[in-house]
């Protein structure tokens, strides 16, 4: 449970700053609710541990965090606060990223309103190392963290140039193929997993070959794909540089690996092999449960939402294959920014929810999955099953994957990048537009987005 | 300032004295709406209220549901159990509290001032009114999304993070309202309405208190419900201020229910329905204000 | 325009007979003395309410409306991004310039003008006609008024999945009433005029019964017997709308095309709202992206803090141009009539 403290209550009265004394003489004029406003003069901020223990003393270290996480729902805050019995946790979410990470900028860039505990999100880090990094904490120094416990990439994605490691790894998605078996089957494709991912094993335009095959006999009921976009991130995601180069130049244009991806999605756009849908919103929601397409780019957390928009009709008919290559999608990091009051303690909270026990726990109630490869032995991990799925271990399948992601530079402007190369690009051949034209399109609105 | 406020001794107005509108400026027409007057204002509450019904609907059933084609039109078997999961997990009870504090301030600050700016600019004579006035505009043509950054740092300058005062001082600037005013009393309160009160030798305030806000009560009423729902639904401002309280306002807490890489759109349907719910009582209250119309107001004194 | 309601008559001895100083019996000294003081006072209150009146509003815009005004006016010269806001680099006029040749500005400037167009028009008219009925006496007539509000009270989210709902391509309602008279799916969100017209019918629905009641309370002010010495004249319920209704409105009229012209250059959330991307561009093609939104994107998505300080600041300007233009097209209509 989230104990939470109504703001009117903490604060004091009197003896605030003088220019909030001024502001509240005019409103002890102009408002008739004077008196709920006299007791907000003062902000009980400023002088250190003031709010942040109550009553009974314990240190209380506040989470902010937005949609992925679980953390609560797993229970692994109560177990913390049993180990600790100082500390209790508080909690603020948000659903979505989109509303958390302005916030978090003009948090950062203030220096105010910043929790003990703040998540980044995978296209923010890059972002947050390259330009708030002097406003949090080095994690790498804090007690009890090892770098080795945690996939190489994954580390070096929060840590800066110089050595500072802004947050700790929490998921990650390592990328298969989920996959219709009877889909398949009516398609005359196997259905087998091992089978399935030899079709398109190491390339991607086998997995458009297949896909032509599937449409030959599946027609136009079904899709082969469930998006373009699906397509083009989880081919994008499998390059070791799409985006910049090491040296943080943007380099999507001139990069071959990147027009290659366009161009391979606009191919299965033109050929009719992918939906025109956009990911996660409603119309392409009811294409899971209509049980539209056959295939879909799926990190372990995919198969929960395929869950939640499937019919109960749906379970067990899902499975899941290697991909082409390895990628990944998704994954988040959690910092202790330098302006915090409980800098010490919310460092050992960190380093524990993200230590690989409570990641093979946290897989086992969320399924997002692990970034430290000491939980992928534990049984939560290779024993881990999914109603969609039935038998299939996906636990092992994912941890494979995992283990071949390459590591991939990644930039500050990544997400304006794939997005527009996305909504304003290959969704438009999908829409009867040329390859040429929606290159065009998209290239056009991701350099003027861009340009400072 | 409270100077102005004492009437002149000599002339204590007397009850007959007391301006009064003329009487036949009776609220609402006398006309009684015909069956086409009740069949078109049927078809646009239906087409008002869909969504919102839609809203309870969805409420009502699950995530599998919602995804299906085509949708449901009737409502499901668990529109409570959802609105408790809500209610619950978004710290409702704590959050509407909240929210209604801020609303409830805002609205009654922004009507009270709007009304006596608006008084001023409608009615009265001063040097620079109509230059005053055509800055009240300009200062609605700022795109609001974009002032938020700024402010922020001057919130965060002020140290009032976190607190409510920094979602109500910056809602009380609402030239919306005063150019609201300004206009309705240009036509609502004739000018020998005010002579009168003048020649019984009544202050400004004085006349502000007996007849403008009389007179005003129908625009009051209507500004009230629109700056208590704005600053009830705002989302973005008080979620950049209000990070550590664990149930601000009733937007931001609804805006982390069904968290997850799987959102439960039952769930925030609950919660959207719920924070809609509290506005339409409000609504109630304020639009018998509107019924009563000006009449009553002015025979009050 | 208003009359000068400070020549009005000094309050005097005996306020039931007013205006006229006591005549005719001995001035006393006392008396005088007492109604200087009150006639100084009264001056002093002619001369100065006013100002107070008007007060609270600017020192609450100077506490919190000048500085943003100001940051963002010295933002647009600078290239400033959201991750530092105080850390600015001097542009100069480049912000501005660029805008002549920036064809997403454009494209959302014409797509403002025809979404305020589409939305706006139909919108009061529609608006005004709600509110004559709902002034007349009616059973019910809260519950009609609480209904009338509902749109603008409904939560963004919920609004929004409704719309998409209505206006989707495959399975929405729309287009399967469409297909029922034997009309061919509309593409609504993917081409240009058919995503207008949906984006300007949700900004409809959601601010038509919001104009209502703003009409309805004005309305409300206009006395009873104006009406009736028209219905003698034998004027029908249509002429004594035209002639005593619309004239009587004319203040709260132009408040609201001021208030929805105003609205209608900064429309940001049904276009965002009804994005099927998740993306601020308004469209795969930006075929609905208004300024208000390309604004958005550009500070809050792109995070050019000094590129959106600068469309804000055109916008403005824009408006500006169109308030003079506006202007002197009424003065001089009025001056040929």
């Amino acid at each position: 449970m989230r104990a939470r403290t109504l703001p009117l209550s903490r604060q004091r009265s009197g003896g605030g700053k003088p220019i909030a004394r001024k502001a509240l003489a005019i409103a002890a004029v102009v408002s008739l609710g004077t008196g709920l406003l006299a007791g907000c003069a003062d902000d009980g901020g400023s002088d250190g541990d003031g709010s942040s223990s109550d009553s009974e003393g314990k240190t209380k270290i506040t989470m902010g965090l937005f949609g992925t996480f679980g953390y609560e729902e797993a229970g692994l805050y109560a177990e913390y606060e049993k180990l600790n019995p100082d500390i209790k946790i508080e909690q603020t979410v948000v659903e979505r990223n989109e509303n958390y990470y302005p916030a978090l900028l003009n948090h950062l860039t203030t220096n105010s309103g910043l929790m003990d505990v703040q998540a980044i999100e995978i296209a923010n880090i890059a972002e947050v190392v390259g330009t708030q990094a002097d406003k949090f904490v080095d994690m790498s120094k804090a007690e009890g963290v090892d770098k080795k416990n945690w996939l190489e990439w994954k580390w070096e994605q929060a840590t800066t140039k110089d050595g500072q490691t802004v947050g700790l790894g929490t998921d990650v998605g390592p990328m298969a193929i989920c996959y219709r078996k009877d889909l398949f089957e009516k398609a005359g494709l196997p259905t087998d997993r091992a089978e399935v991912g030899k079709l398109w094993a190491g390339d991607w335009n086998k997995f458009i070959e297949t896909g032509e095959k599937y449409k030959k006999k599946a027609g136009d009921d079904t899709f082969f794909m469930d998006s373009p976009g699906g397509l083009l991130n989880a081919v994008l995601s499998s390059e070791k540089e799409k985006f910049y180069d090491a040296s943080g130049e943007v380099i999507y244009k001139s990069n071959p690996a990147v027009k290659a991806a366009f161009d391979l999605t606009a191919e299965a756009a033109e050929k009719g092999l992918v939906q025109s849908q956009t990911q996660f919103q409603p119309a392409w929601d009811t294409t899971i449960a209509n049980s539209k397409f056959a295939t879909v780019a799926c990190p372990p957390w995919m198969l929960g939402t395929i869950k939640a928009k499937s019919q109960p009709d749906a379970a067990g008919k899902w499975d899941v294959a290697v991909a082409p290559k390895s990628g990944n999608w998704g994954g988040s990091f959690l910092g202790v920014p330098k302006s915090g009051k409980n800098v010490e303690e919310a460092q050992k909270l960190v380093a524990w929810l993200t230590a690989p026990e409570q990641q093979a726990k946290l897989f086992k109630v969320q399924g997002s999955f692990p970034s430290t490869p000491g939980a992928y032995d534990s049984p939560e991990v290779t024993g881990a099953k999914n109603e969609m799925t039935g038998d299939s271990p996906i636990g092992e399948i994912f941890s494979e994957a995992a283990k071949q992601i390459p590591v991939q530079v990644i930039g500050p402007k990544d997400q304006i990048i794939q997005q527009g190369l996305t909504d304003n690009g290959v969704i438009l051949v999908t829409k009867g537009k040329s390859a040429k034209e929606a290159w065009e399109t998209a290239t056009k609105t991701i350099d003027n987005n861009l340009d400072k | 300032m409270t100077t102005t406020v004492t009437p002149p001794e000599t002339t204590p107005a007397k009850e007959s004295k007391r301006p009064r509108l003329p009487k036949s400026a009776r609220a609402g027409g006398t006309l009684h709406g015909g069956p086409i007057a009740y069949a078109i204002l049927i078809v646009f509450t239906i087409v008002s209220l869909f969504p919102l019904v839609w809203t309870a609907i969805a409420a009502s059933r699950d995530n599998q549901r919602l995804a299906q084609n085509p949708p449901p039109f009737w409502f499901g078997s668990n529109l409570f159990k959802n609105l408790e999961i809500a209610w619950e997990d978004a710290n409702l009870g704590e959050a509407f509290l909240n929210t209604t504090i801020v609303a409830g301030i805002s609205a009654v600050t922004i009507v009270v001032l709007s009304t006596i700016a608006g008084f001023a600019f409608a009615k009265l004579r001063f040097k620079g009114r109509n230059a005053l006035m055509l800055i009240v505009i300009g200062t609605m043509m700022v795109p609001p999304q974009l002032s938020i950054i700024p402010l922020y740092m001057m919130v965060a300058k002020l140290d009032w993070s976190d607190q409510l005062q920094a979602v109500i001082f910056p809602s009380l600037v609402s030239a919306f309202g005063v150019f609201f005013m300004r206009q309705y009393l240009l036509q609502a309160l004739p000018d020998e309405v005010i002579e009168a009160a003048r020649v019984d030798g009544a202050s400004s305030w004085r006349v502000i208190w007996h007849v403008v806000f009389p007179a005003a009560r129908p625009a009051m009423a209507v500004l009230g419900m629109l700056m208590f729902v704005q600053t009830w639904n705002d989302f973005l401002w008080p979620f950049l201020v209000l990070t550590q309280t664990g149930s601000p306002t009733v937007q931001v807490a609804v805006a982390g229910l069904g968290r997850g890489y799987t959102p439960d759109q039952s769930l925030i349907m609950a919660g959207a329905l719920l924070g809609t719910l509290p506005l339409l009582l409000v609504f109630t209250i304020f639009g018998k204000q509107i019924v009563g119309g000006i009449m009553q107001g002015a025979v009050k004194g | 325009m208003a009359t000068r309601h400070d020549t009005a008559a000094l309050p005097s001895k005996g306020g039931a007979a007013p205006g006229r100083p006591s005549k005719g019996s001995a001035p006393m000294d006392k008396d005088q003395r007492r109604r200087a003081k009150l006639s100084r006072r009264w001056q002093r209150d002619m001369r100065w309410s006013p100002y107070a009146f008007v007060s609270p509003f600017f020192l609450l815009f100077i506490a919190f409306g000048l500085f943003p005004l100001l940051y963002t006016g010295w933002a647009s010269l600078h290239q400033v991004e959201l991750t530092a806001p105080t850390d600015m680099s001097w542009v100069g006029l480049k912000n501005y310039t660029r805008i002549f040749d920036d064809e997403f500005f454009w494209n959302a400037a014409q797509n403002t003008l025809t979404i305020g167009i589409i939305a706006t028009v139909p919108q009061l008219l529609i608006a005004m006609g709600i509110a004559h009925i709902l002034n007349y006496k009616l059973r019910a007539s809260t519950f009609y008024r609480v209904a009338m509000l509902a749109p603008y009270a409904t939560s963004i989210a919920s609004a929004s999945l409704v719309f998409v709902l209505l206006f989707g391509y495959d399975y929405g309602m729309i287009n399967w009433a469409l297909d029922f008279v034997g009309i061919d799916p509309v593409d609504w969100q993917g081409e240009k005029w058919p995503s207008q017209f949906a984006v300007s019918s949700i900004i409809i629905w959601r601010w038509t019964g919001y104009n209502a009641l703003i009409y309805l309370a004005a309305m409300q002010a206009i006395p009873q017997d104006l009406y009736e010495s028209a219905a003698l004249d034998g004027a029908s319920r249509w002429k004594q709308f035209i002639h005593v209704t619309l004239p009587s409105l004319r203040p709260t009229i132009l408040f609201t095309v001021v208030v929805s012209t105003i609205g209608a250059s900064q429309v940001f959330g049904e276009p965002l709202l009804f994005d099927a991307n998740k993306g601020a561009s308004g469209g795969a093609e930006h075929q609905f992206q208004t300024l208000g939104l390309y604004l958005y994107e550009q500070g809050w998505v792109n995070q050019h803090l000094g590129r959106a300080s600068a469309i804000a600041w055109t916008m403005f300007a824009i408006l500006i141009v169109i308030g003079i233009i506006n202007q002197l097209i009424s003065r001089r209509l009025r001056a040929s009539s």
